[in-house]
């Protein structure tokens, strides 16, 4: 049977149709349907290459149909299967009989003519019926997806290994076989006058507070942007300080994480063509929790983070440090120490600023050209530049070996942040405070500090502060911050939220104690 | 006291979302509370007093609590702050006048500190630091803060006691050289020396009336009364550990040549990876003081702004200006010292005279306006 019908489609194709140019302002009361006549939006549609249009007669009624679409929008095996046979041996005389006869659920009926572009832009098979005003919708869209795959920026050893991909159907259908309740809303909004594109806000109606799914509707619905190729568009645009280098909502690729947040009370915004979900509000100490740590004894994840919260603070503070002492307080080094810095910079003919300015942006490129190359280029250039450019310049006599130890610490703890758009924020922190240390020693550090501090204090996610539990002081959301409390100690939702239901689980019954021997 | 009708007089109340929690009241307080007078109190406190001082300190911060109590009060009759009992009492026209001082009094107040902390990083860390363009970068630092709000200017508070806390700990360096018979003979002081110590010390511990200012900022007054007094029972153990371990440490002679005896003090810090560990404290009174500066900007525009109806936003940078040109204009010493002695001594007369004065008048008005 396909065959006949790509035989038939063969016979009588479009694109020869002459068009009437009288008929393009008749209305579409007054038309009669004649396969001479097109419209305005057909005029353009047809200079596409992929737009189809084929004439066909119903064997049983003699009645004459037409099939338009865009063959890269539609499912063709679908259609050469499930739609055309019935059409063509069924019987039928008016277009309300199509949808009795079709196999196919989703058939819509019409008679305007502006959903028609829209309709076939959304991958619908149009159906008109000679002597009919009205026409009907079929639906079979071609779905073009990435098969799911395993997390790569949020990798994780144990636990699960799916991550989101492109399509925001196949996303939400992984977030809803984590949550199968009837209370996951996902709403949508179309976004971008050119791009249409399609974003979910998903929340837990009777968890979440209502005051932050009504700031992300509203944001989104304000939004004003022709074109939306990512979420990462959507961080930028609707967060609270779009001049902040911290991002204010977090961003992640795995659906674990998103039901997890969900279950806490959070938004998370879906955009289609994006494989990461938005998660709000968040906080800082968010940024640096991985959800493996989840996945480990409360110990050993209380432990990492701690490792986590220290190397952040190596990475950015150990070369500002080591300007600012070397530079003007080097009376603070320890004498034996003083010794050992002294002969590795003996040669080094630059002040100590320069020194680190070269290694530090040295180290910027090696990062990005391993980021801007395929991978086994980019391994390349990581031990081209790492082992021969660092013992090269140490050679040369341009950076002392101490500097190159720690340059090379620093580098090594700033990857040590889960989530990516905050290790490129950690990246750039640390040249305003070379700066200051530079200028005025250990009180440039200072006020650098101060500054980086004031700017946290008044940044916002959503609205919450994103400084949160730490200022404003919420000690019970302690259990989940900086340190990962056992789970029996989790049973509250955290504090800042504002959830309408706080209770996660009964902590009675988690923390039932037996006696000895019982 | 209804919650909602705070501070009706002049402006409506504030808004809960940019108020603070009860128990931060007490951090905005100790904040401002512990400032330069940290670093050099034990000198002054012992002219008077010798080792008996720390009686004195114990003394008078103790009498803080009745001025806080007091003004607690008063910002409960008239439901609002310091602006809205002077407005009250005296009428639109001479309460306004009143107010006024107080931009003058924080504006100087900030330079002071301002000009303090110069001071210290020159004389210990950067003899050519330059005047103005450490006050500049300072101030503006102050007015970053202060345009997040009150809400910004009380978390720098927090973080400017939190972080900073671990100082606490280097003491115990000098703990271990300490030599507690220094204190000995006890009591040997008579009590006009104990006072006239610590009427020197009270000038240390002088702060605490921004609580005049920000109590319509506290979200539930009433419950912070009892922090804000554990902070200020907090400050005075603090202030007189040091000056115990300091009497420990120092003998009394060699204390009176020390004119910043508790960075003196950290001299004697030796860890295995740092030397020199003043270097440090002081880099962190940076931060300490920072909590001044901010409150000090905050509270003088914030005057400005409910006395003249000038944005916030301008009245900021006017007053971060003038205390810019006050800063550069104390270049020397002398005149900080008699830049400070005229600060305390109107932060004295402010707190210990005018607070209890409009209390009872006040109470005189209520009393008048109820019959």
């Amino acid at each position: 049977m396909a065959n006949l019908f790509k035989s038939i489609k063969h016979i009588i194709n479009k694109k020869n149709i002459p068009t009437n140019q009288k008929d393009h302002q008749s209305s579409l009361v007054k038309r009669e349907y004649s396969k001479d006549q097109t419209e305005d939006w057909e005029k353009e549609l047809t200079k596409s290459k992929d737009y189809q249009k084929s004439y066909y007669f119903n064997q049983k009624s003699g009645k004459k149909f037409t099939l338009t679409y865009f063959s890269t929008l539609v499912e063709e095996k679908v259609m050469d299967n499930n739609a055309v046979p019935p059409l063509l041996e069924g019987e039928f005389y008016t277009i309300a009989d199509v949808k009795k006869l079709l196999p196919i659920a989703d058939v819509e009926l019409s008679n305007s003519s502006n959903d028609i572009p829209e309709m076939l832009m959304k991958g619908f098979v149009m159906l008109t019926l000679e002597g009919e005003k009205e026409f009907a919708f079929i639906s079979s869209p071609k779905q073009v997806v990435r098969s799911v795959s395993a997390p790569e920026i949020e990798f994780s050893v144990v636990g699960p290994k799916e991550a989101f991909v492109e399509a925001i159907d196949q996303n939400i259908n992984m977030i809803r076989k984590r949550l199968p309740i009837k209370e996951l809303i996902a709403e949508q909004f179309i976004v971008g006058k050119l791009s249409l594109t399609k974003v979910c806000v998903l929340y837990i109606k009777g968890i979440t507070n209502k005051e932050i799914i009504n700031t992300v509707k509203q944001r989104i619905s304000d939004l004003e942007k022709d074109e939306i190729a990512d979420s990462s568009y959507f961080t930028q645009i609707i967060s609270d300080n779009g001049n902040s280098p911290f991002p204010q909502l977090l961003d992640t690729e795995r659906p674990d994480r998103v039901t997890s947040s969900l279950a806490e009370g959070k938004v998370i915004i879906l955009v289609d063509g994006s494989p990461h979900a938005l998660i709000g509000p968040t906080s800082l100490t968010e940024f640096f929790n991985s959800f493996e740590d989840y996945f480990l004894n409360w110990i050993l994840a209380t432990f990492i983070r701690l490792i986590r919260l220290f190397s952040v603070i190596f990475s950015i503070m150990v070369t500002p440090l080591y300007v600012a002492v070397v530079t003007y307080h080097y009376q603070m080094i320890p004498k034996d120490l003083l010794i050992t810095l002294v002969t590795s910079r003996r040669v080094v003919p630059f002040p100590p600023i320069l020194e680190v300015l070269f290694l530090e942006v040295t180290i910027e490129l090696l990062r990005e050209a391993g980021a801007r190359l395929p991978t086994k280029v980019g391994q390349t250039i990581g031990i081209v530049g790492g082992i021969v450019l660092g013992t090269a310049s140490v050679e040369a006599g341009l950076t002392s070996n101490v500097l190159l130890i720690l340059i090379a610490l620093a580098a090594l703890a700033s990857f040590t942040t889960p989530v990516y758009q905050m290790s490129n924020t950690i990246r750039i922190l640390r040249f305003p405070f070379l700066i200051m240390a530079e200028i005025w020693g250990l009180v440039g550090i200072t006020i650098a500090f101060c500054f980086l501090l004031t700017h946290l204090l008044r940044l916002t996610s959503l609205g919450f502060p994103f400084m949160e539990p730490v200022f404003p002081l919420r000690v019970k959301d302690f259990k989940d911050a900086l340190f990962r409390l056992p789970f029996k100690s989790q049973a509250k939702r955290p504090q800042f939220l504002r959830t309408k239901d706080s209770t996660r689980f009964s902590k009675e019954k988690a923390n039932k104690k037996k006696d000895i021997d019982e | 006291m209804n919650k909602e009708g705070r501070g009706v007089m002049i402006q409506g109340p504030v808004q809960e979302r940019l108020q603070i929690s009860p128990f931060m009241a007490a951090y905005v307080i100790i904040s401002m509370q512990i400032g330069i007078g940290v670093l050099g109190f034990q000198r002054i406190i012992a002219k008077d007093a010798g080792t008996d001082a720390w009686i004195s300190v114990i003394g008078a911060g103790l009498t803080i609590h009745i001025i806080v109590w007091i003004m607690y009060k008063i910002c409960e009759t008239v439901n609002g702050d310091v602006l809205d009992a002077n407005v009250y009492l005296f009428g639109k026209i001479i309460g306004n006048s009143i107010n006024t001082l107080f931009i003058f009094y924080y504006t100087v107040t900030c330079a002071a500190v301002l000009g303090g902390l110069f001071e210290i990083i020159r004389t210990w860390m950067f003899q050519s630091l330059s005047s103005f363009w450490f006050a500049a970068v300072y101030l503006l630092l102050g007015i970053y803060i202060v345009y997040g709000g009150f809400r910004t200017v009380a978390g720098i508070s927090f973080f400017g006691l939190v972080i900073p806390f671990y100082l606490l700990f280097s003491f115990g360096f000098a703990l271990q050289y300490g030599d507690f018979t220094n204190l000995l003979p006890l009591f040997d002081h008579s009590f006009i020396q104990l006072v006239k110590s610590g009427y020197h010390m009270s000038l240390s511990y002088l702060g605490y009336g921004i609580l005049l200012f920000f109590y319509p900022f506290i979200k539930k007054p009433e419950q912070s009364k009892k922090f804000v007094h554990i902070g200020l029972l907090a400050t005075t153990f603090i202030y007189a550990a040091l000056a115990v371990i300091t009497f420990a440490y120092f003998p009394l002679g060699l204390l009176e040549k020390s004119i910043w005896a508790t960075l003196e003090m950290w001299k004697i810090v030796r860890l295995p990876i740092l030397e020199r560990f003043e270097y440090l404290g002081i880099a962190n009174w940076a931060l300490i003081l920072l909590p001044n500066i901010a409150l000090s900007l905050w509270v003088a525009s914030r005057v400005t702004k409910r006395i003249f109806h000038i944005s916030q936003k301008k009245s900021v940078i006017f007053i971060a200006l003038a205390c810019l040109i006050i800063v550069v204009l104390i270049s020397t010493r002398e005149r900080l010292n008699v830049l400070f002695d005229y600060t305390a001594l109107v932060g004295f007369a402010l707190a210990y005279v005018y607070t209890p004065l409009l209390y009872f008048s006040l109470l005189i008005k209520k009393k008048v306006k109820a019959k």
